[in-house]
């Protein structure tokens, strides 16, 4: 008893806090929404990894250049929040599609040390665009979903957001799904990130696919943006946090699991603010990511959902 | 003597500054089988990886009397030439079926349904594992589905490279009598690289001898096989 | 273009053009910082432009922060986009011996260097089974969370925390130190003199000595990370990038090699923190973020990715395109001002081209106009 206080002691922990049953179930609320963000953006790296096999470290800059312009098309424009996102979702798949014609193409898809470092300078040129075109005065972007709570209990509310960004990221693993399983392109899809060569020589267009992958991932990208972004202030280096934690959901999940990204997703979501209430570790909340991206790849390289691929050496 | 379906002239092909095929010229009649032997190195597989636009070639590839150089691979494929590729010619993190569907990616019509029944029956340890993954198959019935795969396009003809390789005897034998099957019920022209000379020789109608990049002979099968430098290269006797 | 005539490898008039080589660089190395102690700005377009000693001091600690990234990333092929760390490790490191025990500069370096060593090695050990691309992933999360450490609240004190640190001590020349009379010297040779200042204020005699502080250490590190390379390590790292399985099958111990890139790679970062503390005499945690780190890698592709003298190009690059970016008032044909964020814009951009154009960084480059105006024939064996 004495060394659990101590332990306490060290953490700043207080009894009443760990005790709080409702403050659990709030933590546990907002971690769920948390984490539900974090889920969009690793499914839009995981489209790409799956793919072609490489961490897209641009996807954060597609996701912020498509916040930007949901932000546009909603309050400067003034259309209706839900349909500025689709419609910032839709730019930033053909801006993702012509990346990929023009930058990603002309090199050899198993070529990957050179793709990953002209990731890195689209990551270097578009949030600095974004920085460029906006400037760097903070905006709010208006959520897609009705503010208030449906359910309250005490502090703890499932408030509509909650709802609403759970339910964005389930119902769009489940389209994903079905379109991945279930369509012709889906098919292309799979083949060519199973087997490149073969992919070739059933007739799959290798290029179109691919960029298609692109322009998939950068719509998902975009509206895991468009749900993180109300609870934030919108801003260039907004998403290099959320691109950190979701890289961490995409790790813990295995990289080339979709269901893996989202679950992961939640999983840095609760812990997240679990750890940042209950231990008060503000600052080490990102600190926290990386130790969950750490211990994954010593413990169990391919996440938990990760399929095994033989490596060479 | 039926009439030229594949005719290859002057092929050269070259990965990056090595040059591998220094202009080869041959031909596969419609219906037939042809074998292209060789040592390790000489070009067989790249031979093969030219007709589908694999590598970066030169020359004139006719088929059907249609010219298919300067195409895209996905465009050769859309004119009926399918390629088992050595070793690896499945998708391993798709099921069966579902590369057997990707076979017939470029097909339009509504038998493909049929088709993948129909293969399921000539290779029936394939309809067993329908909704397994390719790659938890063993070698012989990645090989069978690699093959099914490639078939399930209704090519016109068929690029085999190294059927055999990794293939018990029996089963390579059986596969071969398979391919027998398959040519003459659905007169598929197939043109095959193959390491086991004696039985490529027994099924083909025509074949060829690739050295270092270029064609060394060509003939009747049967006559080759009665050729004493082939017989003492290839054969072994 | 004609060139300067074929020379045989090893002949006397090749070691000549190699000893005149080397002559020019000493020269210009030496007389540089007297040439621009008063800044130099060429006006280009109707833009001011400066190449002031203090950013050249700057771009040398970029330099040897590369050189160490070269090792790990260029030599080794360990995509690591957390150098960062180390030089901010190596920079904080400094800054808070000389503060709180009074150590000099150059003595910090006395732990900087084993420590960081010590630290790559257990860097390393993970990295022993994250391969690859799962490698650059966790170093990028290891880059975005440093300024986040130097910020807790259990460090703060020490870390100076958001606000940075200020680090007490001056680096004064001393007085045997004859700067002010090259500089007279130099002031009164016809022609180049004018550009020289015919005395150096304290503050120019400061920077001239800071500077030749930097290129000593920078040139020990360039020499020791040389002759590293060119022996038993090097030979293995670069056997371990082109084929790990052929390494291993020769008998090359990939875990103890792979660690040991690590150990020096960090080691090197940490020199290059303790110089860019010296420098600048104030560390900041959001200098050493993720920003820097995918910067080392616009310097390490931009230079040439395994090469030495691309750790050169590459730290001028990454610390004089975005200066001169920012001063480049109007855009020749607009009346665009490239200020703030187009500098990070036009590294990305270069980053991309050089991908595209020259893989090799300028490095290759450098080579092939070598190759053209000075050839040199390979001595063939004797028989």
């Amino acid at each position: 008893m004495v060394v659990l206080a101590s332990v306490l002691g060290v953490f700043d922990i207080s009894l009443d806090k760990l005790s709080n049953g409702e403050l659990w179930l709030a933590q546990f609320f907002r971690g769920l929404s948390d984490g539900a963000t974090y889920a969009s953006v690793a499914l839009a790296l995981v489209m790409i990894y799956k793919s072609t096999g490489f961490i897209n470290f641009a996807q954060g800059s597609l996701a912020l250049l498509g916040v930007y312009l949901a932000y546009i098309f909603s309050v400067e424009q003034g259309l209706p929040v839900a349909l500025a996102v689709v419609c910032a979702m839709v730019a930033s798949a053909v801006v993702a599609a012509f990346i990929e014609r023009v930058f990603i193409r002309p090199f050899p898809p198993d070529h990957v040390l050179p793709l990953v470092i002209v990731t890195l300078g689209l990551l270097l040129i578009i949030d600095s665009a974004v920085g460029i075109v906006w400037g760097f005065r903070t905006r709010s972007l208006p959520s897609m979903f009705p503010s208030g709570a449906p359910i309250e209990w005490g502090i703890a509310q499932l408030t509509w957001r909650t709802i609403g960004n759970l339910g964005t990221v389930f119902t769009v693993v489940g389209l994903l799904y079905l379109l991945l399983s279930r369509t012709k392109v889906g098919l292309a899809f799979r083949a060519v990130s199973s087997n490149l060569e073969s992919a070739r020589l059933v007739g799959i267009r290798v290029g179109p696919t691919l960029g298609f992958g692109w322009a998939l991932a950068a719509a998902i990208g975009t509206l895991g943006g468009a749900l993180v972004v109300p609870d934030l202030l919108l801003e260039p280096s907004i998403m290099l946090r959320v691109l950190i934690f979701s890289l961490a959901a995409a790790a813990l999940g295995g990289l080339d699991s979709m269901v893996g990204a989202v679950i992961g997703g939640l999983v840095v979501g609760l812990a997240r603010n679990l750890l940042v209430t209950f231990l008060d570790l503000s600052e080490l909340a990102l600190a926290t990511a990386v130790a969950v991206i750490l211990v994954v790849l010593l413990v169990r390289p391919t996440g938990l959902f990760g399929s095994t691929r033989v490596e060479r050496v | 003597m039926s009439s030229t379906y594949l005719e290859v002239r002057g092929l050269k092909a070259a990965y990056g500054d090595i040059q591998v095929l220094h202009g080869i010229d041959f031909s596969v009649d419609e219906g037939q089988i042809a074998v292209i032997l060789g040592a390790n190195g000489a070009g067989k597989t790249t031979t093969l990886r030219a007709l589908c636009a694999m590598v970066s070639t030169e020359g004139s590839v006719r088929l059907g009397g249609e010219e298919l150089a300067g195409q895209s691979t996905a465009d050769i494929v859309r004119r009926g030439v399918a390629h088992v590729p050595q070793g690896r010619g499945t998708f391993p993190d798709l099921s069966v079926e579902e590369n057997l569907m990707a076979g017939a990616f470029v097909r339009t019509d509504a038998d493909v349904r049929a088709d993948i029944e129909q293969w399921y029956e000539t290779f029936p340890v394939l309809g067993e594992r329908r909704t397994q993954t390719a790659g938890s198959l063993s070698g012989g019935e990645q090989q069978m589905l690699a093959i099914a795969r490639a078939l399930m396009l209704r090519p016109s003809l068929l690029l085999l490279d190294e059927p055999s390789l990794g293939l018990a005897p029996m089963i390579t034998r059986a596969l071969f009598e398979q391919l027998t099957a398959i040519n003459e019920e659905a007169g598929t022209t197939m043109l095959v690289v193959e390491q086991n000379a004696a039985l490529a020789l027994r099924v083909a109608n025509q074949a060829y001898v690739l050295e270092a990049g270029e064609m060394a002979l060509s003939g009747p099968a049967d006559e080759l096989a009665a050729d004493d430098n082939v017989r003492r290269a290839y054969l072994g006797y | 273009m004609r060139g300067l005539g074929v020379v045989p490898a090893g002949s006397r008039q090749h070691r000549r053009r190699q000893i005149i080589g080397w002559a020019l660089f000493a020269l210009v190395v030496v007389l540089i910082p007297f040439l621009i102690a008063d800044t130099y700005s060429p006006t280009i377009f109707g833009n001011r432009y400066t190449v002031g000693l203090g950013n050249l001091s700057q771009a040398i600690g970029m330099m040897v922060a590369i050189l160490g990234l070269n090792i790990a990333t260029g030599y080794s092929g360990q995509l690591s986009l957390g150098h960062s760390f180390f030089v901010g490790s190596g920079a904080y490191l400094t800054a808070v011996l000389v503060n709180e025990f009074h150590w000099s500069y150059l003595s910090t370096l006395g732990v900087v260097v084993p420590g960081l060593f010590l630290f790559g090695v257990l860097f390393g050990l993970p990295a022993l089974r994250i391969q690859g691309l799962y490698l650059g992933l966790l170093t990028f999360a290891v880059a975005a969370v440093f300024p986040s450490i130097i910020r807790l609240d259990e460090v703060k004190d020490r870390t100076g925390g958001s606000n940075g640190l200020q680090i007490e001590s001056d680096l004064v020349a001393p007085s045997w130190a004859p700067l002010n009379t090259v500089t007279e010297w130099l002031h009164a040779i016809p022609g180049v003199g004018s550009r020289v200042p015919d005395g150096l204020t304290s503050r120019q005699e400061e920077a001239v000595y800071k500077y030749f502080l930097l290129v000593i250490v920078a040139l020990v590190c360039f020499w020791l990370v040389r002759n590293i390379l060119a022996g038993r390590v090097g030979r293995a790292l670069v056997a371990i990038r082109d084929n790990p399985l052929g390494a291993a099958a020769n008998g090359v111990n990939l875990a103890a090699y792979k660690t040991l890139s690590f150990g020096i790679s960090a080691a090197v970062g940490g020199v290059a923190g303790t110089m860019l503390a010296m420098h600048s005499g104030f560390v900041g945690p959001d200098e050493f973020g993720f920003a820097m780190a995918i910067l080392l890698i616009v310097g390490l592709i931009v230079g040439g990715a395994g090469t030495l003298h691309g750790a050169v190009v590459g730290g001028l690059a990454i610390r004089f395109v975005p200066e001169w970016s920012s001063q480049t008032q109007t855009l020749p044909g607009t009346d665009t001002a490239l200020e703030g964020p187009y500098g990070t814009a036009i590294l990305g951009a270069l980053l991309i081209i050089i991908i595209f154009v020259l893989p090799g960084g300028a490095a290759q480059g450098f080579r092939r106009i070598k190759a053209r105006l000075m050839p040199v024939a390979p001595q063939p064996p004797r028989g």
